[in-house]
């Protein structure tokens, strides 16, 4: 079985092909870059394996989800390339291609988008641009399908030879210096030379890291200077960078010339009509904040609540009541209905109940990005970003962390300024994610029934103050030295397929059930078991449990916070797994039968110490998978521990503050 | 002139970006945005907020201080 790579600029359809092609589904987005992740399909005759990589403009990277497809290229063995081509943006489009017919390994296009270009009224001559480039072309259309089975077979056949003819002249002074840089190389190299000095004289870091290998450092310097000096007095240019480009450029312009037709002129599309309603100038930030008030009130109030609630009441009664049935049935003992009742159906059920608002949650956050809305909000959002040293483009990764945060620090790649992408990282995780809803429902239903959407708003916007504010603070200390810069592009409104925004709102929630089924599980289990045995023996008086005597070892820290008993203590402990584990924590230890749960828990907190609980479960460390998360992405444990650090001090400060202060005025 | 003299809707043939950033200047290469190329300035975000060009066909935004350093000929 070989390997097909899937290369493309961004929101070219490449994940729409890549799901055509492979049937295995991806997730699907529409801001550039949501496909950041090396992703391996296995194609529908079964006989090769498709590699989505990353949308690039240029195999030169600038931001560090682009270096994957250069290192890919490098280090990875496969077989085919297939380059994904928007047929509507033909020109720009056509320079990554180049760029992959350098590389001189066997190569397919699919000419996507034809009903886009068509409906803009520009014809391709397909058979045409195959012979201009020396490779089979496909017409296709990825949304629909259209034109993909013939694509897959021609994958199949393995006709196509590498690729020699494919030549661009760059000039009498680069093409020496190609040369030059080759002779260098060792022979036995199964990357062509031809292509890695093009690069590297394009300035390409990854493939100077590379070459460095094999060529003393100040050697390849020398050559590079020299080349830019000569070409800068000759052809009055800038830089190398802009020399190869333009060349290519020149290139492109005279194969478009003979290939595209344009019948008619453009009329106003779709998307311009839609952006002077949604980006204007004083309509833009309203609608943005009432698209995002819109969505949380379907997930907190108008459609998440009543869904939960009959969730939640069927879990505490037919099923149950199912399973005591059950369990009488066949004799457990009382060591294993407690263990079934008290524990999982408790701890799982208790999490499992916010299912249905975490999908509403992943479903509007999909339809934001499958729409192409969110580059929008990158724009309209930046003045303020830049206010706090950042660019627009970090709330993306923001937004995306209100469904996780793990995902949403993963987004933070797509930022081309390294210390900004930094910031990001770190200031992903005040954002409210999913997991801890469950905990605010919980508290609000017993303390602030008749406010409950407005204080959980409150939480939600807190963590986004908290984050502004420690960005203006991190990036006058930070980024002191660098300039915040912001470029986006603004890719058209796609209807969301609705089958695709299924299975992308799938994708996301399910690793939410899957998690009730692993760690959740196992910690109801193990929560339950410390709750149910202590020092005397089995069965104890919860006071006297294992988890009680945990617990009761921090609770006097969280003391001047308000909730100084040993069961926050051990909520919070063990919340760090993942925060809706506080709540199975909590159902277990508060697992009072025929009593309310609630009720129950009017008796250990006052809404004061409530709102400071939540505030402080808000706040205090990311969540064990984000951690882990973070210090994959930052590739150093030493921000990670900051990030642990920062987050357990601010929430300890702040709750401290309204506990203290709330008392202070009398609540 | 340069971009941000443009009024909105107004098109003009960039002549010089070698004073943006760079990486900006190189974000922009890779949409096709060099000298030489037409632009529209569509519209601005508020408060001093970026500019929404297009440049054949594509939509791109960039922030006012950058494209203060493009320098461009009206049509
Ligand atoms: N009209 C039309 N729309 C398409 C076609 N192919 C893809 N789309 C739509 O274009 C949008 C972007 O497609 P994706 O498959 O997410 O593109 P991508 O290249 O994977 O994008 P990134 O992963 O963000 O780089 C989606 O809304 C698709 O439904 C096509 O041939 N015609």
């Amino acid at each position: 079985m070989s390997e097909i790579a899937l290369f493309g600029n961004p929101n070219t359809g490449k994940t729409s092909l890549f799901n055509h092609l492979t049937g295995s589904y991806e997730y699907v987005g529409n801001w550039t870059g949501v496909t950041v992740e090396k992703k391996v399909g296995l194609l529908r005759d079964k006989k090769n394996h498709l590699i989505d990589l990353p949308g690039i403009y240029s195999l030169k990277p600038l931001s560090s989800d682009e270096d994957v497809a250069t290192l890919f290229l490098l280090n990875e063995k496969f077989s085919k390339i297939l380059n994904i081509i928007d047929a509507s943006q033909l020109e720009r489009n056509l320079h990554l291609t180049i760029q992959l017919l350098e590389f001189a390994k066997p190569m397919i296009i699919g000419l996507n988008m034809i009903d886009v270009s068509n409906q803009r009224g520009i014809k391709i001559n397909e058979t045409k641009l195959s012979e201009l480039l020396g490779v089979s072309i496909f017409p296709i259309v990825a949304r629909s399908g259209k034109g993909c089975k013939e694509l897959l077979n021609s994958l199949d056949s393995n006709t196509s030879k590498n690729i020699e003819s494919f030549k661009i002249d760059y000039g009498s002074i680069l093409e020496n210096k190609i040369e030059e840089l080759s002779k260098l190389l060792p022979s036995n190299l199964n990357i062509s030379k031809r292509w890695l000095a093009i690069q590297y004289f394009e300035g390409n870091e990854q493939v100077k890291k590379y070459l460095q290998s094999f060529i003393p450092e100040n050697c390849l310097q020398e050559i590079y200077l020299d080349t830019e000096k000569q070409l800068i007095t000759t052809e009055a240019l800038s830089s190398l960078t802009k020399f190869i480009h333009n060349k290519r450029h020149q290139h492109i312009k005279k194969i478009t010339s003979q290939i595209l037709v344009k019948t008619k002129t453009t009329k106003p599309t779709f998307t311009d009509r839609l952006d002077n309603i949604v980006t204007n100038k004083v309509l833009g930030i309203p609608i943005f904040l009432t698209l995002l008030y819109i969505t949380f009130m379907l997930t907190f109030d108008w459609l998440g609540f009543p869904l939960a609630d009959i969730l939640d009441g069927f879990i505490s009664g037919p099923l149950t009541n199912w399973i005591m049935a059950l369990l009488g049935l066949i004799g457990a003992s009382a060591f294993l209905e407690s263990l079934v009742i008290d524990g999982i159906i408790a701890g799982v059920g208790g999490v499992l109940v916010f299912v249905p608002q975490i999908f509403i949650l992943f479903f509007a956050i999909s339809l934001l990005e499958d729409s192409g809305y969110m580059a929008r909000v990158a724009m309209v959002m930046d003045k303020l970003m830049e206010k706090v040293g950042l660019n627009g483009k970090a709330f993306i990764p923001m937004i995306i962390g209100f469904g996780c945060n793990v995902p949403g620090v993963m987004a933070a790649r797509t930022i081309e300024q390294p210390k900004e992408r930094l910031l990001t990282t770190l200031l992903t995780p005040f954002m409210s994610c999913s997991a801890r809803l469950p905990v605010y429902a919980l508290f609000v239903g017993a303390f602030f029934v008749k406010y409950q959407a407005f204080v959980v708003l409150s939480l939600y916007v807190l963590g986004i103050v908290i984050a502004l504010i420690l960005a203006r603070i991190f990036s006058s200390v930070l980024l002191k030295n660098e300039t915040s810069v912001f470029i986006i592009e603004l890719p058209p409104y796609r209807v969301p397929q609705i089958r695709t925004l299924f299975r992308s709102t799938w994708d996301k929630g399910k690793g939410f059930i899957r998690k009730a089924g692993t760690i959740i599980f196992a910690g109801s289990v193990l929560i339950w078991l410390l709750s149910y045995s202590g020092p005397s023996g089995f069965d104890v008086p919860m006071n006297e449990s294992f988890l009680a005597m945990i617990g009761g070892i921090i609770a006097p820290l969280f003391t001047p916070l308000g909730f100084g008993t040993w069961q926050a203590g051990a909520g919070l402990l063990t919340g760090f797994l993942a925060k809706e584990v506080i709540i199975s924590t909590m159902s277990i230890i508060y697992f009072v039968p025929e009593a309310n749960l609630q009720a129950f828990m009017a008796t250990q907190f006052t809404p004061l110490s409530a709102f400071s609980f939540m505030v402080f479960v808000l706040l205090y460390v990311p969540c064990l998978a984000t951690v882990v998360v973070i210090q994959k992405e930052l590739n150093s444990k030493k921000w990670m521990a900051f990030s642990v650090f920062i987050s357990f001090f601010i929430a300890y400060v702040l709750s401290f503050l309204i506990y203290q202060g709330g008392k202070l005025i009398g609540f | 002139m340069v971009l941000t003299d443009l009024k909105q809707g107004d098109t003009a043939i960039i002549t010089d970006l070698s004073k943006v950033n760079i990486l900006v200047q190189q974000r922009l290469m890779h949409m096709g945005m060099i000298e030489g190329v037409q632009v529209v300035t569509k519209r601005s975000m508020p408060f001093g907020g970026p500019l929404f060009l297009e440049s054949h066909g594509q939509n791109i935004s960039i922030r006012r201080n950058e494209a203060s350093r493009i320098r461009v000929e009206q049509l």
